[in-house]
């Protein structure tokens, strides 16, 4: 019988890459997060597009992203 | 009667207990339960723990005090407080009159119904005199067990009775001020932090805002008399309560307590066994900051409220009489007064200017202000007029029961429709329905705007924010508004109340998560499977937000990054200078977002399994029309290859700006050595004939020179092939 290479076997260590204190913006759907990228002033703390709907921020920006995003009116979920 | 928690005060027991000495800690058992064996150190403590809770033998070991011990034990439990100053005690011993002297404080810490409250400093606790040494008895702490202190409150502390006869009927307030103030604080301090300066006072700006503030600072809608710094005291109630904390010298807000969401009465008795706490403010100077001098007003608030409750049932007694005798028994006034007249004797005429001097001259010195400006809105009393309108006190049933003197009074008759819900999202709260609990999940989602016996609130955007994000959901505020409500929930409300809650769920912000990466959505997919704490991402990435509930023995790491640090090198170029192969184990999420802006993804991965990317003219013109120039790949490279920009790169990068090539056809001669080119170009017969160079031994001629080169190098004894 094949064996299936691409599923790490129950009971072995899964081989993952950790990383630690990064700061995300999740959204709801693609088009809010472009709307994020396209707002001049988050657009500086915002340092990269993980995927369609996960922003990575710049370390230590927390703060003012938040306050950017209140002022636009959003209510964002801090989860700590 | 309940007592504040005991398990609590148990634990503190225990952990006090194991800093006592051995022979200390043996000492003390021995008079506390008198052990028949050589027990272990940590069953001779549980036992301890134990006895304090067995009624016959405290019964029996308070019955083998002193008198003045035993009143030091009635006098904590009356106080609710189970955590004194030494000085506090001595000054209420002293008031009730007996002897300036500290032994019944040391008789009773060696028979184990009193302890210290140790210092850091003091790692293992020789003897009590040893701690007692450390300094003068003002600073000094103690603390007794709940269930000792409520079998001394039956001692008779010899206290006088002021009682005057009168029959007007009583007045009494509903004890929601203070919960209401304290929430304003809590929904202040949530909005902008307190901080204090490295002496711990505050900044004078939150100074001047504590002392203006409208709300906090205004008369009580009940009240009957007046204190100095109302609003200075909410914040030290609150800090005490644990309702705002302080951390570093900044006060945050935090979670309320659980006394609250009990009833009243638990509140209410949570905030009378604060009083005793209160450090930085009294009756009298009003705030006095932090790391003032004595402070005496503890003992004379609780001296004040036992003389009232030595009165005969029905009788009543001036407050000015309460505040006489405390002044004429109490040592700090009595050694005030006595320094005052010497100093008026020396100095007879001369304007007093020491504090004592003025304390003794406000006519709120001491315990009036208590009585009519803190305990009446606390509803320790009832209040009446006499026939000349001057103020009559005395305890009401809430004020006996927080006394231990009494049972506890019935609960008093609950009004849940309490709330008027306006459209123009304001929302009116009639006092007589308020809870403590109610009030405070009203502060948490709505401002505090007036207080009064309607109170008024606002809904806004960012106190509904601050709900959500301290737990509450829409459906929780909803449900508060329609349970407590007079009327159906106006639907402009509703609709407001939605908006705000569903735009933030449209967001999340991870501020410190951690990302886990896998190799594959298989092994994502088996990790989930395996319970990991994740949320997912995409179909190799989960955020986790507690990573100490992660079980790493599920998971093998391949490598470890942390954003907190500075960026790492972690790409290579390879020979073609285009051809760009990132190290996994160094490398970070930031690089995964920055390589598609510039580079497109090699597939499949290299060999060895590294991931690669490789520039192209159409990728590096995709990244220049996003703003990705020259200047910022040149300092990429040099960030994360730790290279040049490769010349390949740049060619790409710059190929159009690059002037028109010329393509001709050349005769090339080609020479043995780079020393026979060498002599060729510097010998100056046939430098001349030499058009350029084209490397070590390769050189150009021009068709023209090619006959009178090949004449020279016959002189020589060279000849040219060709």
């Amino acid at each position: 019988m094949a064996r299936d290479t691409s599923r790490t076997a129950t009971g072995t260590r899964i081989p993952v890459k950790l990383h630690r204190r990064v700061c995300l913006i999740q959204t709801e759907d693609a088009v809010l997060a472009e709307e994020l990228l396209a707002r001049k002033k988050l657009a500086q703390d915002l340092v990269g597009r993980l995927t369609d709907r996960v922003l990575l921020v710049r370390l230590g920006r927390v703060d003012s992203v938040v306050q950017e995003l209140q002022k636009m009116g959003h209510t964002p979920s801090v989860i700590q | 009667m309940p007592l504040p928690d005991p398990a609590i005060w148990s634990e503190h027991v225990r952990r006090v207990l194991r800093r006592y000495d051995e022979a200390l800690l043996r000492q003390v058992a021995v008079k506390l339960f008198k052990p028949r064996n050589q027990w272990p150190l940590d069953e001779l403590i549980e036992r301890n723990v134990a006895t304090v809770s067995n009624v016959a033998v405290v019964d029996r070991r308070l019955e083998a005090l002193d008198p003045a011990g035993r009143r030091v034990l009635a006098l904590i439990g009356h106080s609710r407080q189970p955590r004194w100053k030494v000085g506090n005690l001595l000054e209420m011993l002293v008031a009730l009159g007996d002897a300036v002297d500290v032994r019944p404080v040391l008789a009773l810490l060696e028979s184990g119904l009193l302890y210290p409250d140790l210092p850091d400093s003091i790692p293992r606790l020789k003897s009590f005199e040893q701690w007692l040494g450390l300094g003068g008895v003002n600073g000094l702490a103690v603390f007794a067990h709940p269930h000792v202190t409520a079998r001394a409150l039956g001692e008779d502390l010899g206290l006088p009775d002021l009682s005057r006869s009168h029959d007007a009927p009583p007045q009494e307030a509903d004890g929601l001020e203070w919960p209401l103030r304290l929430a304003v604080v809590w929904q202040q301090v949530a909005g902008a932090p307190l901080r204090r300066t490295q002496q711990g006072e505050f900044f004078k700006r939150d100074l001047d805002r504590l002392r203006a503030d409208p709300l906090l600072n205004g008369a009580a809608a009940e009240g009957i008399g007046e204190i100095p710094d109302a609003g200075l005291l909410a914040v030290e109630l609150a800090l005490v309560e644990g309702l705002v904390q302080e951390n570093d010298g900044e006060i945050t807000a935090a979670a309320p307590p659980v006394a609250w969401d009990r009833d009243l009465a638990a509140t209410l008795e949570s905030l009378w066994a604060a009083v005793p706490r209160l450090e930085a403010w009294n009756t009298c100077e009003g705030w006095r900051g932090s790391g003032a001098g004595a402070n005496p007003y503890p003992s004379a608030y609780l001296l004040a409220l036992l003389l009232l409750a030595r009165l005969p049932e029905g009788g009543w007694a001036r407050p000015e009489a309460v505040e006489l005798w405390v002044l004429e028994h109490h040592p700090y006034w009595v050694q005030s007064r006595n320094e005052d007249r010497r100093s008026k004797m020396e100095d007879r005429g001369a304007a007093g200017s020491s504090s004592t001097r003025s304390a003794l001259s406000d006519p709120r010195s001491s315990t009036l202000a208590f009585v009519l400006g803190l305990a009446y809105p606390l509803r320790l009393l009832q209040a009446a007029r006499d026939r000349d309108g001057a103020w009559l006190v005395r305890l009401s049933p809430m004020g006996r029961w927080l006394l231990g003197v009494a049972e506890a009074p019935p609960a008093p008759a609950a009004y849940p429709q309490t709330l008027l819900v306006q459209p123009n999202l304001e929302i009116v709260a009639y006092r007589q329905g308020l809870t403590p609990g109610l009030i405070s999940r009203l502060g948490q989602f709505a401002a505090w705007k007036s207080l009064g016996a309607a109170c008024t609130l606002q809904l806004q955007p960012e106190t509904v924010y601050r709900a959500l994000e301290a737990g509450q959901t829409f459906e929780t505020i909803l449900q508060t508004l329609e349970q407590h409500g007079m009327r159906a929930t106006p639907p402009a409300l509703v609709e407001s109340l939605r908006t705000w809650a569903d735009k933030r769920e449209r967001l999340g912000i991870y501020p410190s998560a951690t990302l886990f990466e896998f190799t594959s959505a298989a092994d994502m997919n088996e990790a989930l499977a395996r319970g990991l704490p994740a949320v997912r991402l995409s179909d190799r990435l989960a955020v986790v937000t507690n990573e100490g509930a992660v079980d790493f023995r599920n998971f093998r790491l391949t490598a470890t990054r942390d954003y907190g640090l500075p960026l790492e090198k972690c790409v290579e170029v390879e020979a073609d200078g285009v051809t760009l192969t990132v190290d996994l184990t160094r490398s970070d999420l930031l690089l995964e977002t920055e390589l598609p802006r510039f580079a497109e993804p090699v597939d499949p991965a290299s060999a060895n399994g590294r991931r690669q990317y490789r520039l192209t003219p159409a990728s590096l013109a995709a990244g220049q029309s996003g703003g990705l120039g020259l200047r910022a790949l040149e300092e990429w490279f040099a960030q994360r290859t730790g290279q040049p920009l490769s010349p390949a790169a740049r060619l790409l990068l710059v190929g159009p700006l690059v002037p028109q090539l010329d393509l001709r056809q050349q005769l090339v001669l080609h020479v043995g050595t780079p020393e026979v080119a060498d002599g060729l170009v510097q010998w100056p017969a046939t430098r001349a004939l030499i058009h350029v160079r084209l490397g070590p031994t390769a050189l150009v001629v021009a068709e023209e020179h090619v006959d009178e080169l090949r004449k020279r190098l016959r002189e020589l004894g060279v000849g040219i092939q060709g």
